[in-house]
């Protein structure tokens, strides 16, 4: 009803914003043209607001701050793990400004395959990190891409069995398991239970808390009072070993009931030190992408015939 | 004021049919530990919902509790961690993140007369990139420097939060039913023009409820810290449907004018209780989610089912 004084300075904004929009399309134009100059590559994350994807950005942010005459960085990561639809997306608009490659940490190992295949086609080098694109999908689509990354399963295996030395045979545990469907998930948990397995320990219960700390808090706490001889919780990552620990304190059992966890996020050095949890891994966060841009600048080079990688998992405890 | 008690006695018999069930079901559900276990669990969402109850009837909606609660958290681990400010000092900015957050919250859907349902998911996402800004998207370990709070008291076992948490309850009730704002909250949820036609300001009684809902998430936000010992930025989220869950299967109205805090406690009672049961009987990831959603509805159906006996009864009494 009563006009706004405002509204023809919105229509100037919206004006600046749409030149600007022709502005950035013009100069995105220009960049696609092919050049001798510094290489540009996207890394495609996962959620930046989970602290291990933004360690791993900052460890890709700081090593292109110091080879910027080699390669520039896109970096993008999407709201939630799981939106897929918002990674594919991504992947296209990378697509479109014609990227020399993509380092991708996929939010599922297989519905980014056909996406990656069509940038394959492309010409675009692709990368796959963190989680690895499951080997069938990738033969259906005809394409090989390969997989730098940390082995989870013998990661897990590795703090699973340094736990089973700590406890004898037949003693009883608890896993918590991340989100099941992500191939991360699936191999931490397999590593655990091997390593029970050899050690002769009883896993009593496995559940998911979804890589949360609430929800791992929960869960242990039932699974406190269910199973009260339960010896050590294993957890598939940090935030949920933060979890467990708050709930055995709680249920006060610290020193009866140990945890592991998995990443050696900063917020648990407190609490292995204090050996409230007794180990967990890491798998170099910082250089995880680093590793993929490195290995992708390779390709670009034309030194290396892709195949996977393998880096490094190493055990962390009090000791070290 | 006939069906006070019948209001609760539905709900009541939902949580001890639930406790039942849970206890034929598991041989470790039926002790003490799992009930103070449970009580601790559970102070955050209780203010929570306390906060959203009085929002609900005054008839909006507030959606931000979660990220509110995540954001006053992550403030107050960094005051404590890494500005070493005294722990009363760094809880009262997390109160007044909270409030700060819920003020605006009403403040900008009165102001401009925009449906709190809107506003507040905007607060959703500006309080949630604030968390993480605070944290830079890392977990806050915290550990003993929060205190006592959220540990079990070893004489009853239950935690001060949770005390706490009560008292909250209680004053939330009283003040619903006791104080001139809470009457002018049912009346502007019942009818905002009938109100403003008997002298009653709205927008006053809007912005009170989300300052109050606000200043509830940032307690919200000590107690989970005090809880779980570090503050994840990625905390709460979703918790604004618990929150909202909790308090309409407790029988408030999601139309406004209509609610009680107790109820909403029994509420939180209802889902805390499944959650943990669920988790303790070990039941499979589907299983839990397709339980909790079919006992969130019954429990609602249930409430609407007595609702109508109790009011028939009322009219046959009257007439």
């Amino acid at each position: 009803m009563n006009t706004h004084p405002l509204s023809r300075r919105d229509v100037h904004i919206w004006l600046a914003l749409v030149v600007l929009m022709l502005a950035a399309c013009n100069s995105a134009g220009e960049r696609a043209a092919p050049t001798a100059g510094p290489r540009r590559i996207a890394l495609v994350m996962k959620s930046l607001a989970n602290e291990f994807f933004v360690t791993m950005a900052d460890g890709a942010k700081a090593h292109q701050a110091a080879n910027a005459s080699t390669y520039t960085l896109i970096v993008n990561g999407i709201r939630n793990e799981s939106d897929l639809a918002q990674q594919v997306a991504l992947v296209e608009q990378m697509m479109a400004q014609t990227v020399d490659a993509i380092v991708i940490a996929p939010a599922d190992s297989r519905a980014l395959v056909p996406v990656l295949a069509k940038a394959r086609r492309q010409g675009i080098i692709v990368v796959n990190i963190d989680n690895k694109l499951d080997a069938a999908t990738l033969k259906d689509a005809g394409i090989a891409i390969p997989f730098v990354g940390p082995d989870n399963r013998a990661g897990a295996h590795t703090v699973a069995a340094a736990l089973a030395k700590q406890l004898k045979r037949g003693d009883k545990v608890v896993i918590l398991e991340g989100i099941p469907t992500a191939f991360n998930a699936q191999q931490r948990r397999l590593g655990f239970e091997e390593a029970m397995k050899e050690a002769g320990i009883d896993v009593v219960a496995v559940q998911s808390a979804h890589w949360e700390q609430d929800e791992a808090n929960t869960i242990t706490a039932a699974m406190l009072r269910e199973h009260p001889e339960v010896k050590a919780i294993l957890a598939s990552n940090d935030n949920m070993a933060l979890g467990a620990a708050s709930a055995i304190r709680q249920a006060n059992k610290t020193g009866q009931v140990t945890v592991v966890g998995f990443d050696n996020i900063a917020a648990i050095q407190q609490l292995i030190k204090d050996g409230r949890v007794f180990a967990t891994a890491d798998q170099h966060g910082d250089r995880l992408a680093v590793f993929g841009i490195e290995y992708a600048l390779k390709l670009l080079r034309g030194e290396t015939q892709p195949q996977d990688l393998q880096t490094p998992v190493d055990l962390i405890t009090a000791s070290k | 004021m006939i069906g006070r008690t019948a209001e609760y006695a539905g709900l009541v018999a939902v949580l001890a049919l639930l406790v039942v069930l849970f206890g034929a079901l598991s041989d470790h559900f039926l002790t003490s530990i799992t009930f103070t276990t449970l009580a601790n669990q559970i102070p955050a969402l209780t203010v929570i919902a306390v906060g959203m109850t009085l929002v609900l009837i005054a008839g909006g909606i507030d959606l931000s509790v979660g990220s509110v609660m995540a954001l006053g958290s992550a403030v107050l681990a960094r005051a404590l961690v890494e500005a070493h400010l005294p722990l009363p000092v760094a809880m009262a900015l997390c109160l007044f993140t909270g409030l700060a957050a819920g003020a605006v919250n009403g403040f900008i859907s009165v102001r401009w007369t925009i449906p709190s349902f809107i506003v507040t998911l905007g607060m959703l996402e500006v309080a949630r990139g604030g968390a993480y800004l605070v944290t830079q998207s890392r977990s806050v370990f915290v550990g003993a420097a929060m205190g006592p709070l959220g540990m079990p008291l070893a004489s009853i076992g239950l935690s001060p939060a949770f005390l706490v948490a009560l008292l909250v309850v209680a004053s939330g009730q009283i003040l619903l039913s006791m104080t001139v704002l809470g009457r002018h909250i049912f009346a502007v949820g019942g009818n905002a023009e009938a109100a403003r036609l008997s002298g009653i300001n709205p927008g006053r009684v809007l912005l009170s409820v989300f300052a109050i809902s606000g200043l509830l998430a940032g307690l919200g936000g000590i107690f989970h810290i005090a809880y779980l010992e570090s503050a994840d930025p990625n905390s709460g989220i979703g918790l604004e449907l618990s929150a909202i869950a909790a308090v309409v299967i407790g029988g408030t109205s999601l139309m406004g004018g209509r609610g009680s805090v107790i109820s909403s406690f029994l509420g939180v009672l209802i889902i805390a209780v499944l959650q943990s049961g669920l988790a303790q009987i070990g039941a499979t990831e589907p299983a839990k989610r397709i339980v909790t959603g079919a006992v969130i509805v019954s429990a609602v159906i249930l409430d609407a089912y007595r609702r109508r006996v109790v009011s028939n009864a009322v009219v046959s009494i009257q007439s």
